[in-house]
């Protein structure tokens, strides 16, 4: 069992620290957009919707990276680790480790060089290398407005419908998953059924993968937390991908 | 001093990272995974393009033209589409919206449990305390008692709505129009509305 699959209700944390910045240090915008170009540079692209023509964009970069990706390495993490680093240390621990991992860089070039910047005392001043193939950056301007939808074709029919109880399977999710832990083995009433099936980006082995329907499913809080732990009044409604209900 | 408080870094944690962000970037560069402007490109888009400035026209959009937000509600992407945008409305991370309307009846509230899902093309990036643990924790559980404490107390007669998106919808908040707005524009509406309204842990007020 992975905390990060359970967050939902944890208790003891204490107040939210209400940061409204989106990055707090300048690095973690650099970090943000090597993340984005990779999604976008991904070799999945000549199969996604827009069919991108990813084989002839002229990157190195020859793998298949996605939010999948990201949130599984994020999920895979010492949980003690995943709550001490803040959002994008993760996402810098993350995307360094995978380009060691794949061979793009080594481990000591890539220390070599943080020492370089390190020893120079002055990183504002310390430049980057310019330059490189303007058609890699049309790439990924192409791709944050045309997106990577996980609409697919779908041939069965929605299990369930509106009004329908569902019970929610405590599969086992191994490595990554997209159903919160808190769920499990719950009842909750089918809200509707999104009108187009959607895959993900990769199978995971607790079935999700290829375009199934969704359905956005509604849970009464006593029933998640018990009366004592829950507020009045309130209702919870998360999406859920069919292979993750059963019928009551 | 808190043993959970992520702002306050030794200061050699943060240049470390800075250096090693840089490293890796410079290195993707020279190895030609990305250009020298991929990563200003990239910010670039979100800070003219895409950005919570887009969510705020939509909002003031729905307050003054009921057939729009009919649409809205029913067809987010449809409806954002008619409206005089750049492209790309629909690309990353907003590829399928919903958005959950604000009554003096419904309040709602917008989270992600297992990760940090927002749409990107309308609330642009998400602030560091959407993407915090405890709030991701909390909310779901406590809505009343974490929209207290950034500042929101809800009637007991008020319904809260918690929407935690753990498929492919990107879900936001058309907030309520406040009182007092009678006699404004749309484009001076749409000055009014934050993202932290949109995502439901804040009212819209008058400035």
């Amino acid at each position: 069992m992975k905390l990060q699959h359970n967050l939902g209700g944890l208790e003891g944390l204490g107040p939210v620290v209400f940061q409204k910045r989106v990055f707090v240090q300048a690095w973690e915008e650099r970090i943000f957009g090597i993340h984005v170009a990779m999604m976008a540079l991904s070799n999945h692209l000549d199969k996604a919707i827009p069919q991108y023509p990813i084989k002839q964009v002229p990157t190195t970069f020859k793998d298949f990276w996605t939010w999948g990706h990201l949130r599984m390495g994020a999920e895979g993490m010492n949980p003690f680790d995943y709550f001490r680093l803040r959002y994008y240390e993760k996402w810098l621990g993350g995307i360094s480790g995978f380009f060691v991992e794949k061979g793009y860089i080594t481990a000591e070039e890539l220390d070599a060089q943080t020492a370089l910047y390190l020893a120079s005392g002055n990183l504002a001043n310390a430049p980057l290398p310019a330059g490189g193939n303007a058609a890699i950056d049309t790439q990924v301007v192409r791709y944050l407005r045309e997106g990577d939808s996980p609409k697919g074709a779908y041939a069965g029919t929605a299990k369930f419908e509106p009004g329908m109880k569902v019970k929610v399977k405590n599969v086992p999710p191994i490595d990554h998953t997209r159903l919160p832990g808190h769920l499990r083995g719950k009842v909750g009433t089918i809200d509707s059924v999104y009108p187009d099936a959607y895959g993900y980006f990769f199978p995971t082995s607790d079935g999700i993968g290829s375009p199934m329907p969704v359905y956005l499913v509604s849970f009464d809080p006593q029933d998640l937390w018990g009366a004592e732990k829950s507020e009045p009044n309130s209702i919870y409604y998360d999406d859920l991908f069919e292979v993750y209900l059963e019928a009551v | 001093m808190s043993s959970y408080d992520h702002f306050s870094y030794d200061t050699d944690r943060e240049v470390y990272s800075a250096a090693r962000a840089r490293a890796l970037e410079a290195l993707l560069i020279k190895k030609g995974v990305i250009t020298g402007s991929t990563v200003d490109k990239v910010l670039e888009y979100f800070k003219t393009e895409m950005g919570p400035f887009n969510g705020a026209k939509i909002v003031a959009r729905a307050w003054v033209d009921p057939a729009f937000k009919a649409k809205l509600l029913d067809d987010a992407n449809a409806a954002i589409a008619e409206m005089d945008f750049p492209a790309g409305m629909s690309g990353a991370e907003g590829e399928h919206m919903k958005v959950a309307e604000n009554t003096a009846a419904v309040h709602n509230v917008i989270v992600c449990t297992l990760c940090s899902c927002y749409p990107w093309t309308t609330l642009g990036l998400p602030p560091y305390w959407f993407k915090d643990p405890t709030f991701r924790a909390r909310v779901v559980r406590e809505p009343r008692a974490v929209l207290q404490e950034f500042g929101v107390t809800l009637d007991p007669a008020v319904q809260v709505k918690v929407w935690d998106s753990s498929a492919q919808i990107r879900w936001f908040v058309l907030p309520e129009r406040p009182a007092g707005t009678e006699g404004m524009t749309e484009a001076k509406l749409s000055t009014l509305v934050t993202p932290e309204a949109m995502m439901g842990v804040a009212k819209v007020k008058v400035a």
